[in-house]
């Protein structure tokens, strides 16, 4: 079974969408299946890269969430994939996506999720699952945290029902998680994180606030 | 000011809007844009504005000095094309690295105290009640996330259906 892991994050490195790949990856691995690992980081696939995507049974995406919606760069991939999918007959491909976001709340991936469910209709793609994660900006600080464990509790639960469904190739409801964190910490700890940034690049906490 | 930032092409563009726009900033599609690198420059290198110095670097800016934004783009999947996507992605220095707590959820604070109404115009022979639907949530989205109101949201098939209807 030929699975394509796709990377939707513009980060070269260090991206919470990388992060939920990798854990991802193990969960699917316990199989005879080839699994081929993209990174879409710009705004065009050569036609060499989306034909191996149509060798796939599997499409699996993560990507972060950008003004509620896809990364803009992403979006034009799936633009010029939907056209070529359009060109061809056989497309017994099912879809599956991960969004992550900045904010606590994993549900506030919803539409992105909406949107890719459209994208596979409009595609002639069958849609599996999506997980909505939210607290996204954490995972990169816990690649030495064990998946299960601590903060990454809930993540191992839906990734391991979304690997479950990719290898059945089953649909099933989408799937809104959280860290294992309170939101009061999570909040204090993201704008530490800001203030701690921002001092590093030779500006002041104030600077935060700058108004053109 | 009004902000309009829309992806047609120069000629329809001229069909929609005949006659010179008075107070009205146009953001439009050279073919030059690039996307946002997810890099948060502008919250903590450059603050407010983008690091990426383009035509579209500061429309955080632009954003802070609107009192209405208007939107036209293609429906793509319920959203936003690529290019007007682009142009919100490489807006967020409108808003706070920080959050607030908005409607129970978590959200971006505001950087500027201006406010702004929304309208936005979807277009496309093909969009699907599904897409309407998503797209309505999406801007409905964008304005908790904004912190703006909106004016108006429209679906049209075709360019000429737009005709006088936007200002």
């Amino acid at each position: 079974m030929k699975i394509a892991l796709i990377n939707g994050s513009p980060k070269i490195k260090d991206s919470a969408s990388d992060c939920v790949l990798q854990e991802l990856k193990v969960f699917l691995e316990q199989q005879d299946n080839i699994i081929f690992e993209h990174h879409f980081r710009k705004p065009q696939l050569s036609t060499e890269e989306m034909k191996d995507l149509v060798e796939c049974v599997a499409l699996v995406f993560a990507f972060p969430l950008y003004v509620d919606g896809i990364p803009s760069h992403l979006l034009n991939c799936l633009a010029e994939l939907e056209s070529f999918l359009l060109t061809l007959n056989k497309k017994e491909i099912k879809v599956y996506s991960l969004v992550n976001c900045g904010f606590y709340e994993g549900h506030q991936n919803k539409l992105a999720i909406e949107i890719m469910e459209n994208w596979c209709i409009k595609s002639g793609l069958k849609w599996g699952q999506g997980v909505g994660i939210g607290a996204g900006g954490m995972l990169p600080s816990l690649n030495n945290v064990p998946i299960g464990n601590g903060p990454k509790k809930n993540l191992e639960k839906a990734l391991k029902q979304i690997a479950n469904n990719i290898l059945k190739s089953t649909s099933e409801e989408n799937i809104f998680i959280t860290a294992n964190f309170p939101r009061v910490a999570y909040k204090f700890a993201a704008e530490m994180g800001w203030r701690q940034s921002i001092k590093a690049n030779g500006l002041k906490r104030k600077d935060l606030f700058l108004r053109k | 000011m009004k902000l309009l930032i829309h992806d047609l092409e120069s000629k329809d563009f001229k069909k929609i809007f005949p006659n010179q726009l008075d107070d009205t900033m146009v953001i439009s599609d050279n073919g030059t844009i690039h996307h946002c690198i997810g890099c948060f420059g502008c919250w903590i290198k450059t603050p407010a504005a983008c690091v990426i110095r383009d035509k579209y670097g500061d429309m955080g800016e632009y954003l802070s000095k609107c009192k209405e934004i208007i939107i036209i783009s293609k429906c793509y999947y319920g959203g936003f094309s690529p290019f007007v996507k682009n142009v919100l992605d490489r807006s967020i220095s409108y808003i706070h690295p920080y959050f607030v707590i908005r409607n129970g959820e978590m959200h971006h604070r505001r950087r500027y105290k201006n406010h702004i109404d929304m309208k936005v115009c979807f277009y496309g022979e093909n969009i699907t009640e599904k897409e309407k639907q998503t797209g309505e949530k999406l801007v409905k989205a964008n304005s908790i996330n904004l912190d703006c109101d909106i004016s108006s949201i429209s679906f049209v098939n075709s360019i000429e259906e737009m005709e006088g209807q936007i200002l």
